[in-house]
């Protein structure tokens, strides 16, 4: 009965554009404490990185973005998780696993290039955040000193999760 | 045929047979080698007028129309008793949307010819267009006629009888025409519309058995093929009759089809004797059992339950709204307030909406802190909040209404509603700027939503951003146009026009803003034209029943708010320029020019340019090609692109008429439009039509604080005259004066007892003040009255306030900014008393700028 009086929340994501970039700064803005280069949007609109870069919408409305973007060093291709964020008020809601999901999902399908891995940093003080990554099959495997200039603490861990082998998620 | 044919006509049998080409030619549009063709017979026979009429035609066609224009009046001259040479000038005429003159020429043509089907065809299109039923009886009977076996002169007969209001001649014209009928393929689309009207047709003379009877026979041998339309007549001939409980079947029949057609639950309530629209006593809880009955059968339609909100009171209205309210809230529909607004007439409902929904802000609210897993989505908070905010600005608490939006945007400050609706907020609040800046931030979320981004230009121009909203409208306008407001115009845009010339207004370019109003008054006239088209199609195929509901709204189109709202602002304008010809050389004069019109005159100048190079190329391919470029008049290039010959001061009342004048019949019961009546015509000198208006206006609303005016300069004026007007018309107007105003009471009282009747409103106040001036009151007096709009206990809107200070600055009032600076106190929130070196800062601040906006300024700078 109840399920019927509040019906399934909808959960949606949509590619970025130069559209909905306004989108995306306004929730930048209020999601996180750096401001982002003009280097930063002009990035996520590159057509490889579409798949890899979306508004995440709640009952048709923008709630979150997340962003990542292709490197490729010496042949091999990783994806960096540059953002991620969700609105506070719709979080604890599995937007956030529903988004890591559906950008690992699209890395695993992506042939040119080949994905090798995805990695980010996480403030070294943020275990919540160390504990939700691991969930979906992060490991860390290292330690950036001094990654943040102007947050404390500055260090952050590095974790990666890697695309294409054996691992699954649990 | 005309008996003998005039020798000056006769050609040799060579020239006659390149003519009989000619025509051919013509008719197959080979524009070219009918030129030639012409040109061959002129050669030898340069005076023969039908030839000469039918280069000229040709000449039209290929866009070379003064040229054309110019041998057809050469040709009828010559030939004054040729049908040919009559056709081909009606053509023309037709052409440049000259109806009456065209069916002159029609009319002179079928003298000389009286069995031209194609003269006689294209008179009755015209006869309709002019609304000229009595002789289009005529013409079709004639076309009938000549042509009996062809169904749609039978028909074009009963249109005519119809439209003449002969309803039984149609009616016996169809039953001839039926009784003839042979072989009727099946599904026959066109018989089945003919059946169809002529069950409307007996409908309306209220023979229902006999509509009834043909309904039936019909839709059961599949005849008729409309199901939707043979279920409708029925139902409402059903009711009609009074055969009830065979009608509510199939009223829920239909009901059952589209369960949220309004129009068919008014069918099924009024068939059991319940006026939906006014519920009262025993029938109310009737209504409402069905109206239940009705939700839970269709628990999909939202009609029934929002019919109950009209129709339930008290403690029953409670238990349904609340449902509803959540219901709406939980699936987040935007629109849910406006949906609702309408019950807020009713004070009790108004209260009990804000209590529910303040309950459900409540219980949400304190949820917001418990485990998010139990709770409600988070979305249902954020749409209760967007509903309270509306609901407060509707009952004018706008600063409350402001919080719940800030609360709302630090929830989700990405919801563009929000931003919207704080846009219109701020508006109400008398801060245009800050409106349009927050409708900007809404823009700027979401860049290819058209919808966000006309609000936003329109916002601008509110605020008097002419050119920042002209830039906005050029993102979503073709690229081609020669400017976003001349595609605007073209696609009809009403809301452009409107908004676009009350801006114009507000600024004090009166020129640009009658060119706006004289484009939304072209839009209705071309609307107008469109219809001509149809008086052929309809009756071609046979699409009857629309097209009867055509005539009639053409015939009120003008009733149409958007054209009402340009008459009057144009009338007051026109009014404003006879009264004070400085305030046209002022806004016309080109020192005074505000940037606004710089621009125009700079674009206009660019948009002639290319007009140019488009026909110079046109015309020399024109004359290289066949291309048809039709008989319509191409819209002229514009040599007046800021409206300085609209500001004449001379002829500036026959145009503020030529706007009013469709309105005297169309829009009788609005008396803003009886007083603009009167404003002009009291200045033409025409006494009678002035005095009928205020009659009318005084019946609609006595004591209206504009016609409170009005009332005290009529009498002014009249005893002014130097002479009592001749006879009869002396007579009427001192009887109208002595129904106007009371005879036994000075002006000065009649004044003052108005204002003691309305001292609370702010309107009335600004009235006698403006009375107070007309009758020469020592100014400090005037002064001291206006300034009681500022007491506590008036109410006083921003818009009134406005027009207080405009008053005081019209009568050179030295307390004017006195006003100015209490008012700017007294709507803290206001920017519209602000002085002009103030408002310079504000207008920067009304747009979003983007780090994007900024890294390229200063890579500019």
């Amino acid at each position: 009965m109840s399920s019927s009086l509040h019906p399934q929340p909808r959960v949606s994501f949509a590619s970025l554009t130069p559209n909905n970039l306004g989108t995306v700064r306004k929730l930048n803005s209020v999601l996180f404490p750096i401001k982002y280069s003009e280097k930063f949007y002009q990035d996520v609109l590159l057509p490889d990185t579409e798949e890899f870069c979306k508004l995440v919408y709640y009952n048709d409305i923008p709630v979150g973005t997340i962003c990542c973007r292709l490197e490729t060093t010496d042949g091999i291709t990783k994806l960096y998780l540059m953002t991620m964020g969700v609105l506070a008020p719709y979080r604890s809601k599995g937007l956030g696993s529903q988004s890591l999901q559906q950008i690992i999902t699209a890395a695993t399908s992506n042939i040119k290039p080949k994905i090798d891995s995805v990695y980010l940093h996480v403030q070294l003080s943020n275990t919540s955040a160390k504990t939700f990554y691991e969930r979906h099959g992060f490991k860390e495997i290292a330690v950036h000193e001094n990654y943040y200039k102007k947050l404390v603490p500055h260090g952050a861990w590095i974790l990666e999760r890697r695309i294409g082998g054996t691992e699954t998620v649990a | 045929m005309a008996p003998s044919v005039p020798s000056k006509r006769v050609l040799p049998s060579k020239e006659s047979g390149l003519f009989k080409e000619l025509l051919n030619l013509y008719e197959s549009r080979q524009l070219k080698k009918g030129q030639k063709t012409a040109d061959q017979i002129l050669k030898k026979f340069p005076e023969h007028g039908e030839t000469l009429c039918m280069k000229g035609l040709i000449l039209t066609h290929m866009g070379r129309r003064e040229e054309g224009i110019e041998l057809v009046k050469k040709g009828v001259r010559l030939d004054l008793t040729s049908h040919i040479a009559w056709h081909v000038f009606g053509l023309i005429q037709k052409g440049e949307k000259n109806y009456e003159e065209a069916l002159k020429s029609y009319t002179q043509a079928l003298r000389f010819d009286k069995e031209n089907m194609n003269i006689l065809r294209d008179a009755a299109h015209l006869q309709t267009q002019l609304r000229l039923f009595d002789g289009l009886v005529e013409t079709r009977h004639t076309l009938l006629k000549l042509r009996p076996n062809l169904r749609q002169n039978w028909i074009g007969l009963a249109v005519a009888y119809h439209l003449n209001g002969s309803l039984k001649d149609a009616k016996q014209v169809l039953e001839h025409y039926e009784s003839t009928l042979k072989n009727i393929p099946d599904y026959d689309v066109e018989h089945s519309e003919v059946l169809l009207y002529h069950i409307r047709l007996l409908e309306e003379l209220g023979e229902y058995p006999k509509a009834l009877g043909l309904l039936d026979v019909n839709a059961k041998s599949r005849a008729i093929i409309d199901r939707t339309a043979i279920m409708e007549f029925r139902a409402r001939l059903l009711s009609k009759l009074g055969d009830h409980d065979e009608a509510e079947n199939t009223w829920q029949a239909l009901i059952e089809q589209n369960p949220d057609s309004y129009e068919y639950y008014k069918g099924f309530f009024s068939n059991r004797g319940i006026d939906l629209e006014n519920v009262t006593g025993d029938a109310r809880q009737k209504a409402l059992q069905y109206l239940r009955d009705f939700s839970s059968q269709l628990p999909r339609a939202a009609a029934p339950r929002r019919l109950a909100l009209d129709v339930a009171d008290g403690d029953d209205f409670k238990t349904l709204a609340e449902p509803y309210l959540t219901s709406g809230l939980d699936k987040g529909i935007p629109s849910l307030f406006a949906d609702i607004k309408a019950l807020y007439r009713d004070v009790g409902k108004q209260r009990a909406i804000a209590s529910i929904v303040e309950a459900l802000r409540e219980r949400l609210a304190s949820q917001s802190s418990s485990p998010p897993s139990e709770s409600e989505s988070p979305t249902t908070y954020l749409w209760t909040l967007y509903f309270l905010a509306q609901h407060y600005s509707h009952t004018a608490d706008h600063k409350h209404a402001l919080t719940l939006l800030d609360e709302a945007l630090e929830h989700t400050p990405t919801l563009p509603e929000l931003l919207m609706y704080r846009a219109r907020v701020l508006k109400r609040l008398g801060d245009p700027f800050g409106a349009a800046r927050s409708m900007d931030e809404a823009r700027v979320l979401d860049l290819q939503d058209r919808f966000l981004n006309t609000k936003c230009a329109k916002y601008r121009l509110r605020a008097g951003l002419e050119e920042e909203a002209q830039e906005l409208f050029g993102l979503f306008t073709k690229k081609d146009a020669s400017s976003p407001g001349a595609d605007l115009e073209d696609m009809q845009s009403l809301l452009y026009l409107t908004e676009d010339a009350d801006s114009h207004r507000r600024n004090g370019a009166f020129g640009l803003a009658l060119k706006k109003f004289h484009a939304i008054q072209k839009v209705f006239n071309e609307i107008e034209d469109d219809q001509y088209d149809f008086h052929g199609y309809s009756l071609r195929r046979f699409t009857l029943n629309i097209y009867l509901d055509l005539i009639p709204w053409e015939d009120h189109l003008r009733s149409h708010a958007s054209y009402i709202h340009s008459a009057i602002s144009a009338s007051q304008i026109y009014v404003q320029i006879h009264d004070d010809p400085a305030a046209a050389s002022k806004a016309s004069s080109s020192n005074n020019l505000t940037e606004a019109e710089k621009k125009a005159k700079k674009k206009a100048k660019k948009a002639a340019q290319k007009v140019q190079e488009d026909s110079k190329k046109a015309t020399t391919q024109s004359t290289s090609t066949n291309e048809d470029k039709g008989l319509d008049l191409t819209p002229a290039k514009d040599d007046d692109p800021t409206g300085t010959k609209l500001l004449e001061h001379a002829t500036a009342l026959d145009r503020a008429w030529k706007l009013l004048s469709p309105l005297v019949s169309l829009a009788q019961e609005n008396i803003d439009v009886q007083i603009a009546i009167y404003d002009v015509a009291v200045r033409r000198s025409k006494l009678l039509e002035a005095a009928k208006a205020l009659r009318y206006a005084k019946s609609l609303d006595a004591e209206h604080p504009e016609l409170h005016i009005r009332l005290i300069d009529f009498h002014k004026r009249v005893s002014s005259l130097p002479q009592v007007p001749p006879a009869p018309i002396g007579s009427v107007i001192n009887a109208a004066l002595a129904e106007l105003l009371p005879e036994e009471v000075s002006l000065e009282t009649f004044n003052s007892q108005y204002l003691q009747r309305h001292s609370t409103s702010g309107k009335a106040v600004l009235a006698s003040a403006n009375v107070l001036h007309k009758l020469g009151t020592p100014i400090a007096e005037v002064e001291s009255a206006a300034f009681g709009a500022l007491n506590p206990e008036v109410s006083l809107s921003i818009q009134t306030a406005v027009d207080i200070l405009a008053f005081l600055q019209s009568i050179g009032s030295s307390r004017a900014d006195e006003f100015r600076t209490t008012c700017n106190a007294k709507y803290e929130l206001s920017t519209v008393f602000k002085l002009p070196s103030e408002l310079a800062e504000l207008r920067r601040v009304a747009f979003v700028v983007t780090e994007e906006d900024k890294t390229k300024q200063e890579e500019a700078s």
